[in-house]
Parts: C-alpha cells; structure tokens; sequence
C-alpha cells in the first residue's frame, strides 16, 4: 500500500531545521489515495522559511509521486495545538519519512490500535470461521500473522495503526459490536 | 469598419475592462485585509490576502497572455508551465485559504500571504 506511494527508502534533501517529515492520512492505508498527506515539522524557525523550505521537499515528492502531495509545516507548538485539526492523524498514524517507522518513536511512544469485539452473539460455526479470519487455517496465514497483530485475549486484538481499515472491514462482516480505541505503548 | 477590426476591438475592450476590474478588486481586497489585519481578525484578513494574491496573478497572466483564468485549476496550469515563480507563492499559500474556515490563523502566517500578494502586486505593476 503505502511503499507502492513513496518509496521505502526516500533520499530527500532538507534543512537542518526539519525536525521530521511525516506521511499521514488515507495514503498509509487506501489503495489509491486521491493524494498524499505531508507534514514537515520544523525547529522554531519562521512561517515564512517553514513554507519556502516546505515548497522544496514537496517538489521533490513530486518527482517521485504522481499522486497530488499536500503538505503542511508544522512546529512543535502548532502541531500539537488545539486548532490543528490532523493533530491526532499525525501523532498517531504518521510515518516519519526519514526514520522509515512511527513518527512518535522519537518520543519513545510506540502507537498501536486496540480493537474490542465480542462473539457471544454468533453460532458456534461462525465464531470458528472469525477464529480462522484473525489466526489462519491449515496453510494459510490470518489476518494477524499477515498484518502483523497480536491477540491479545480472547475479544482484544492489538494492530498497528495503518491496518485499522483491513481489521475493521473484516470484522465488520461478522455483525458483531466492536470498538477501537488508540494508544501509545511505551518503549 | 470591417468585421476583422471590429472584433479586434471588442476583444481590446474586453482585455481593459477586465485589467480594470483585477485591478480594481486586487486593491480593494488588499486594502479590506488591511483592515481586518488590524482588527486582528486573521482568518478573514488571510483570505482577503490572499484574494488579492490572485486578483493579481490573474491580471499578470493577463498583461504577459492577454487571457486569465476562469479557475483555480487553470490559474495553477497556466502559472505552473509559464511563470513558475507565482506558481510556487499560490501553491505555498492555497492550502491555507482552502482551510481558513476550520484553523485559527495566525498574525505570522497572515504577514506572509501579505507580503506574497504585494510581490504579485509588484510584478503586475500595481501600487498598493
């Protein structure tokens, strides 16, 4: 999904007052995403430079991408204000583009998705068949093993974030009731 | 006159009336942002700026082409194969026009779509 956007391995040239580049958004998780959402988070430098510097490394994701890239600068401060609407988003599901992983790993902040469910409304056949769809049968791999997830318990799935559409697509099949809650894990 | 100059005319006609008007509006939404700028109002006073940025483009566009654009996709077209220097200024400030209604604006961010719509204004020979 996402490597088939952007590359793994991007070679972008960026000032040293670019703390991060962060892909985030439904191009981490659709397979054809209308565009790519970027955020450049900067030093404390002025909005003038964090534009000017922005419009540099979007030109380069463009000669890399046919998908339209929007991007926007950041510091620290107006990342994690009240009035940034993709504060969440980034934090949470944003891809640093420079390390290749979680953005909030800088943080020491692994993020995760928990997903609740409950079968106690289903038949017996079908909670085996929900059973096979996380865990696999005979040879084939379930949707943990292939996505990287964790049962945690019976009821309570552990994925990364990216993959929340994948799982709850699936479970959503079953009609049975589910919640998902985000958190960060320590590491 | 024949049918030729006739409407040779009507196209010169057309081209003055329009700078006039690109002009006309550039200066009044620049002079409105001022206003709200000073009211400390950023959100209005930023896409004020920036309807002046565009007023401008188009009537440069017109002065270098003889035409402007009738949307914001064409405008992006014409200035990304053309003038790449604009195309870099209204590419850098649309998003913030676009989400003007739900992110509180900022006095910095506001002085700098300003400042890009006097750069416009500059080029298109306008005094502001």
């Amino acid at each position: 999904m996402t490597q088939k956007l952007l590359p793994k391995k991007l070679k972008l040239n960026y000032s040293k007052n670019v703390f991060d580049i962060i892909q985030f958004g439904s191009s981490l998780y659709k397979e054809n995403p209308k565009d790519i959402d970027i955020a450049v988070i900067y030093e404390k430098i002025p909005i003038k430079q964090q534009l000017e510097e922005s419009q540099e490394i979007k030109k380069q994701l463009e000669k890399i991408t046919r998908k339209p890239i929007h991007i926007k600068s950041f510091d620290l401060y107006s990342l994690l204000n009240i009035s940034n609407f993709a504060r969440e988003g980034i934090l949470h599901d944003g891809k640093s583009l420079i390390s290749n992983s979680a953005f909030t790993l800088k943080f020491g902040l692994q993020p995760k998705t928990y997903i609740y469910y409950s079968l106690k409304n289903l038949e017996k056949k079908e909670k085996i068949k929900f059973n096979y769809l996380l865990s696999g049968k005979g040879g084939s791999y379930g949707l943990l093993k292939k996505y990287g997830g964790k049962l945690l318990r019976p009821g309570l799935i552990e994925i990364n974030p990216n993959n929340e559409e994948i799982f709850s697509n699936s479970i959503k099949k079953f009609k049975i009731s589910f919640k998902i809650e985000k958190i960060f894990l320590e590491i | 006159m024949n049918k030729d100059n006739q409407y040779e005319r009507n196209n010169e006609t057309k081209e003055i009336t329009k700078n006039v008007i690109l002009e006309k509006s550039g200066i009044e939404y620049f002079q409105s942002g001022e206003d709200e700028l000073k009211k400390e109002r950023y959100n209005s006073a930023l896409v004020l700026y920036f309807k002046s940025l565009i007023s401008f483009t188009d009537l440069y566009i017109l002065q270098k082409t003889g035409n402007s654009p009738s949307s914001h996709k064409k405008r992006f077209k014409i200035t990304k194969n053309n003038f790449p220097e604009i195309y870099n200024l209204i590419d850098k400030d649309f998003p913030f026009y676009q989400d003007s209604y739900e992110q509180i604006m900022s006095k910095e961010l506001v002085e700098v779509i300003k400042d890009d719509a006097e750069t416009i204004a500059k080029k298109a020979k306008i005094k502001l």
